[in-house]
């Protein structure tokens, strides 16, 4: 029975560490690129939870769909902040940027806010589901685990096999060598931003795939703390690093609590969470530069 | 030995005893024109959904307090009753500092507490440090009135009954159902109702067969929903707020975990549950403290013995939606918002003074019945007096299925299972 709530457990953790991975790549991405820790992460999140919503209670559109209507939305705002704001805190000390990113997410937060209340919300969608003996997967959950293999993938192929992804790892590597060698790095940074503020707004979708309820305008805030664990974990810098990341967070996130539930007296569920944040402490001991990142 | 000029010391001495004179013959306070009651709302944040509700109730009840019952009569006279509020973003240390501030800048006569347990209680310190009278309207915890607060009294009924009747109902429908599970969030809120389920559930012989908590802000209920499923209850009782309310349920579903009842605090009765949720509600109860349709009239209040005071029901409705702006029903932590005005009008008006401690005692001894029911509260300031109802949505309906007087149709037990319910596309 034990062995059996375990492996479900796990694979349901599997399925959320891909989510969690997908709607983390951005924060690393931007990171990785322009230095600059996107405070707001959750805010983004937000969006991309409330494009599915609308699109779904509005206008009767899947949520599948809705995938690429919030990155092009993402983009859109992505680079609409880097040109407004990000652009001239970029080579700013990192408090400018912490405290720019912050700003932007609040304004976020209380624009949706304004528009559609602070209610909870949530839309049914119901697509079968899958059982696999030890426990039940609703398909609306593969969709949105597959959905994020599907993204990560792309932007590893993005990142590794086109020109953009060359320009973008040589701003990484050395911005003045790439100046040098024609590249437009104003135009790297804002492309990277653009397209991490377009990954983290897709990864609200996804996430919606998987939990479907509690959308509201502060829904953030828990993202961005879970976002910032799997970020580091990962290697702070490294998008792929960020979803292998995500995935060894939903697992121990998931799995832990089988074991710690035997524990006599124990509630396993606030231990999860501190579970979370000592491994999280433990690997920055062992490995600073987190699990995935070779140098 | 340091020597004090002597002429210092007579100009100490005059400017002492004018001070004296000049405070004796000031008045303390300038003469009342208005009663004041202040609030720390819960406007944004995780609680804007109740706490949207709870201002447009005050906004109602202060509006009929002013316009068709003159205003709070004090020593023979009518004065406006001004609401000022602050937005605490559900926030405990915005709570206690606007709290302040009404008290000591805004000189209000009484405060109305913020939504939940955890921020009332928070409150309530600051309250009693400063002796004013503090109306629970949204903190059910029993733990509020075992701290020996003398200034807090409550209007929303206390955590421990909340699911009393529920299983009072079950036990007497279906006697084999025997196996509860509860699963809650770790609040105030919700472990003083799951104390109070639980013990009622041992004396009508119930096993209580799972017992768990999760952290508030949860997103993913799933391991623990793995290990409830596990147990194969008969009747499962959870949820803390709405947010994980409707977590709670949208994931039993995902699991496929049916039981022949579910019942959930604070979220199953609102009808933003069932927008969020669809099919997946039908068969989901919740205790609920006032629902639109429970008729309490001059007349039941008559037959009662008891006072009436306070709108119609439906005057109320009209109130609340002109506060709002909005086209929406009151749900009952608007009405018990708004009762907690009632209340405080009633007793300032019995005790003929705004003072905290005369107003305190005169809720003591204060019983009276509103279009939310019944108010009694004992001498801790605990609301007794004041009756739950038991809601069941029922194909999109919500149904007062208990208590029998006000009741609007049966349980529909066992639930259906979610298969019966999903609606595939």
């Amino acid at each position: 029975m034990l062995g059996e709530q375990l492996l479900g457990n796990l694979i349901q953790g599997l399925v959320l560490g891909c989510v969690y991975g997908a709607a983390t790549m951005g924060l690393s991405l931007i990171f990785g690129v322009l230095r600059v820790v996107n405070v707001g992460h959750g805010a983004f999140i937000m969006v991309g939870a409330f494009t599915a919503l609308l699109l779904f209670n509005v206008f009767g559109i899947n949520p599948i769909l809705a995938v690429p209507v919030a990155l092009l939305i993402g983009l859109g705002l992505g680079f609409a902040v880097y040109y407004l704001v990000m652009q001239r805190l970029v080579q700013a000390p990192e408090l400018a940027s912490l405290l720019a990113t912050f700003g932007v997410g609040l304004l976020l937060e209380e624009t949706v806010k304004q528009v559609f209340g602070s209610e909870f919300r949530g839309y049914y969608w119901s697509v079968g589901q899958l059982d696999l003996g030890v426990t039940v997967l609703p398909m609306t959950k593969l969709y949105a685990c597959v959905g994020s293999v599907l993204v990560a993938v792309l932007l590893y192929i993005w990142h590794r096999k086109t020109r953009a992804g060359r320009a973008l790892r040589s701003v990484v590597e050395d911005a003045e060598g790439a100046r040098v060698c024609g590249v437009n790095v104003n135009w790297v940074y804002a492309m990277s931003f653009a397209i991490g503020i377009g990954l983290t707004v897709l990864g609200g979708v996804l996430l919606t795939m998987f939990i479907p309820v509690g959308i509201n305008p502060y829904m953030g805030g828990v993202y961005t703390l879970k976002a910032f664990v799997i970020a580091v974990l990962g290697g702070l810098a490294s998008p792929y690093g960020a979803f292998f990341g995500g995935l060894v967070f939903g697992i121990i996130e998931n799995g832990s609590y089988t074991l710690l539930a035997t524990i006599e007296g124990v509630e396993p569920f606030a231990l999860t969470r501190a579970l979370s944040f000592i491994m999280l402490l433990v690997i920055l001991l062992i490995r600073p530069t987190g699990l995935f990142k070779t140098k | 030995m340091m020597r004090i000029n002597p002429v210092r010391k007579w100009l100490g001495v005059i400017s002492l005893v004018a001070g004296m004179v000049l405070a004796w013959h000031v008045p303390a306070r300038a003469a009342l024109d208005k009663v004041v009651i202040g609030h720390s709302a819960c406007l944004s944040g995780k609680y804007a959904k109740a706490g949207e509700q709870a201002f447009g109730g005050i906004q109602a009840a202060v509006n009929w307090v002013n316009e068709s019952h003159g205003g709070v009569s004090i020593g023979g006279k009518k004065m406006p009753l001004e609401y000022k509020y602050y937005d605490a973003e559900s926030k405990k240390e915005s709570v206690t500092s606007l709290l302040e501030r009404l008290i000591t800048t805004d000189k209000v006569n009484a405060l109305l507490a913020p939504y939940s347990s955890g921020l009332t209680l928070a409150g309530a310190s600051v309250a009693e440090k400063y002796g004013i009278v503090y109306l629970d309207q949204g903190g059910a915890s029993d733990k509020i009135f075992t701290q020996g607060f003398e200034y807090v009294v409550q209007t929303i009924g206390p955590g421990s009954k909340y699911h009393t009747g529920t299983l009072d109902l079950i036990k007497a429908i279906d006697p084999k159902a025997t196996k509860v599970a509860l699963a809650y969030e770790d609040s105030e809120f919700a472990r003083s109702v799951m104390d109070g389920a639980k013990e009622h559930a041992q004396k009508l012989g119930f096993d209580i067969v799972f017992q768990r908590t999760y952290p508030t802000g949860v997103t993913d209920l799933t391991p623990l929903l793995s290990a409830l499923k596990a147990t194969k209850p008969d009747i499962v009782l959870g949820g803390g707020h709405f947010e994980d309310g409707q977590l709670f349920n949208r994931q039993m579903a995902d699991l496929d975990i049916d039981a022949k009842a579910l019942s959930l605090i604070a979220a199953a009765t609102l009808p933003a549950f069932y927008e969020a949720l669809g099919p997946l509600a039908d068969g989901v109860m919740g205790p609920s403290h006032w629902e639109y349709g429970v008729t309490f009239s001059p007349v039941r209040a008559n037959q009662a013995g008891l006072p009436w005071i306070g709108p119609s029901q439906d005057e109320f409705v009209s109130l609340f939606k002109a506060a709002l702006g909005k086209d929406i029903v009151p749900d009952y932590h608007a009405a018990e918002a708004g009762a907690a005005v009632l209340a405080l009008v009633m007793g300032i008006e019995n005790a003929d003074s705004v003072d905290s401690d005369k107003v305190r005692k005169a809720l003591g001894d204060l019983t009276f019945m509103s279009f939310y029911g019944s108010w009694d509260v004992d001498e801790t300031g605990k609301q007794i007096g004041h009756p739950m109802v038991n809601v069941q949505w029922q194909n999109g309906k919500r149904v007062i299925v208990a208590p029998a007087a006000a009741k609007t149709g049966d349980i529909q037990y066992p639930m259906p299972t979610f298969a019966e319910k999903t609606v595939k596309e």
